[in-house]
């Protein structure tokens, strides 16, 4: 017990997963009996949960919004990982910086731009997500690379490997698990603009849409029950991502202080 | 005293100077390590570059392993004595940095890769493998290895592509015995595996790199006239020892023997009085 709450201290398995559930337990036993009624009652949001689900078709419109996040992230990952790839030449190097620095843009500004240059609104709302993604994302892979230490390069060049090959041994294939992180950490921004967006663009739906319209009317109950969806669709995401550097990294956890 | 004669040079530093934002790091060296030849045996040099920290010596092994160019003067290397590029010299740093997303063969696989068609690069893999004792760790990632370990698969690795000479930066550095004991076994098992192998130690460990090498120089400062010291650390002339003919060099335990250690207090003095 007392090693819960030493700095560094490492619990038995046991230990900690019995905490975390305690903690849990706590949180579900304050919103059961918190006198405060501010908040929707637990049977409330899982009645509103239901009801989205039967009468809403909540699940037809997170799958919606997931398949337009995994296509978004998708395309951002690609540009983004070539734009950051790119600062190895000095002549790209303004154009990572000034993606970078484009995450300061808003997004209701840029539909106005988007909707002019392409047709449909799925594209609409598909090329929002990618801009304000791939911006994001350009900053944390730029600073991924920017780790490349003297050593690192120095130790390759010392095998021969051209600078090309250098780079992409210990830039490109040497920081991959990191770049997949940088993935994962953003995944979480597009929830947050897929809801905007969504509500910018209404004619496809999707789960914002719907957080929207009960924002609108007041249904405290179905706004915590589509968070509590989201919350949960981002943890398995992150799930999925631990799952994959795992298995395609298992260097990368090795060196990991715990 | 072990008979030996000297051939081509295998190294040739010719007044090299570096000088960073105007500030003269180190200034007109020269130094050359011949190929020496000892009748009936097959055995490479070691020789040793002593500075104190902050004299250079890391900027010196950058520029000798072909990293950076000197400000002036030039560096040559191989029987050929072509000017230095990237990857002629192995060079092992101070951390034997390795790829941390390979395993330990794939390590050694890429170094061989450069000189060798892929068949012959799995052959000589294992064979390096074997001999710096690391074949059941091949399927390692270099987190799992030991100091050791690491150190090995580096020298291994550098060997696979380099042309015989191989450039160690502190490799004493840290180290306790034994694992001091263990980097010197691994520096002669590599003079031994070829005569022309010539491994450079840059240290600032005096008494170990004496131990080991037939040719030493001493990194400084030198005064003019007026006592004053001139910028950039460099070889002075009394400062270039040679150990086999000293009668120094190729003793099985040299540390013991009085006349090596009344040289090594030789040594400590005139680097007190360049300080």
């Amino acid at each position: 017990m007392k090693e819960l709450f030493s700095p560094n201290a490492q619990p038995r398995r046991r230990t900690f997963a019995l905490m975390a559930a305690g903690q849990a337990a706590l949180l579900l036993g304050l919103w059961l009996w918190m006198p405060l009624r501010m908040f929707p009652s637990l049977s409330e949001v899982l009645r509103a949960f239901v009801d989205m689900v039967t009468t809403q078709g909540l699940i037809q419109e997170l799958w919606a919004s997931m398949t337009t996040a995994l296509q978004a992230l998708a395309v951002a990952t690609v540009l983004a990982l070539l734009i950051s790839y790119l600062t190895a030449l000095p002549f790209f190097r303004p154009l990572a910086y000034a993606a970078s620095k484009m995450r300061y843009l808003t997004l209701t500004g840029l539909t106005f731009f988007m909707a002019l240059m392409v047709s449909s609104g799925h594209e609409v709302k598909l090329s929002v997500l990618i801009f304000a993604t791939t911006v994001y994302l350009v900053t944390g892979m730029t600073s991924v690379i920017l780790t490349t230490t003297q050593q690192e390069m120095d130790h390759a060049r010392t095998l021969g490997l051209g600078e090309w090959r250098s780079f992409w041994e210990v830039v490109v294939l040497g920081k991959l698990d990191d770049m997949l992180e940088v993935v994962r950490q953003n995944f979480a921004i597009i929830w947050t603009m897929i809801t905007l967006v969504e509500t910018l663009y209404q004619s496809e739906g999707g789960i914002g849409l719907l957080l929207y319209k009960q924002n609108r009317y007041l249904h405290l109950d179905g706004v915590v029950a589509i968070q509590l969806v989201i919350l949960a669709a981002g943890a398995a995401q992150d799930y999925v991502f631990g799952l994959l550097r795992r298995v395609f990294f298992p260097y990368s956890s090795l060196t990991t202080a715990r | 005293m072990t008979p030996y004669f000297y051939k081509a040079p295998v190294l040739t530093l010719d007044n090299v100077s570096m000088e960073y934002g105007g500030e003269t790091v180190l200034r007109d060296i020269s130094a050359q390590v011949l190929d020496v030849c000892r009748p009936n045996m097959n055995q490479g040099q070691v020789v040793g570059f002593y500075g104190r920290s902050g004299l250079g010596k890391s900027v010196l092994c950058r520029i000798m392993a072909g990293l950076i160019t000197p400000t002036s003067g030039t560096v040559k290397v191989g029987i050929e004595q072509e000017e230095v590029t990237p990857g002629a010299v192995g060079f092992v740093q101070q951390q034997y940095p390795l790829f941390n997303h390979r395993t330990l063969q794939d390590n050694l696989l890429v170094a061989a890769a450069r000189k060798y068609e892929p068949e012959e690069a799995k052959r000589q893999t294992d064979a390096y493998l074997e001999r710096f004792q690391l074949s059941q760790h091949r399927k390692k990632y270099p987190a799992h290895l030991s100091g050791g370990q690491r150190q090995r698969a580096a020298i291994a690795q550098q060997l696979l592509c380099s042309d015989h000479l191989i450039l160690l930066d502190e490799p004493f550095s840290g180290l306790d015995i034994a694992m001091i004991d263990e980097v010197k076994k691994i520096i002669l098992e590599v003079t031994t595996m070829d005569e022309l192998n010539t491994v450079v130690i840059v240290s600032h460990d005096i008494q170990t790199t004496t131990a080991l090498a037939d040719r030493l120089w001493l990194l400084g400062y030198e005064r003019d006239a007026s006592g004053r010291l001139l910028p950039g650390a460099t070889i002075s002339a009394q400062h270039q020892y040679n150990l086999a003919e000293m009668g120094l060099a190729w003793h099985e335990n040299v540390e013991a023997e009085p006349e090596f250690n009344r040289f090594v207090e030789l040594l400590k003095d005139e680097i007190r009085q360049s300080a």
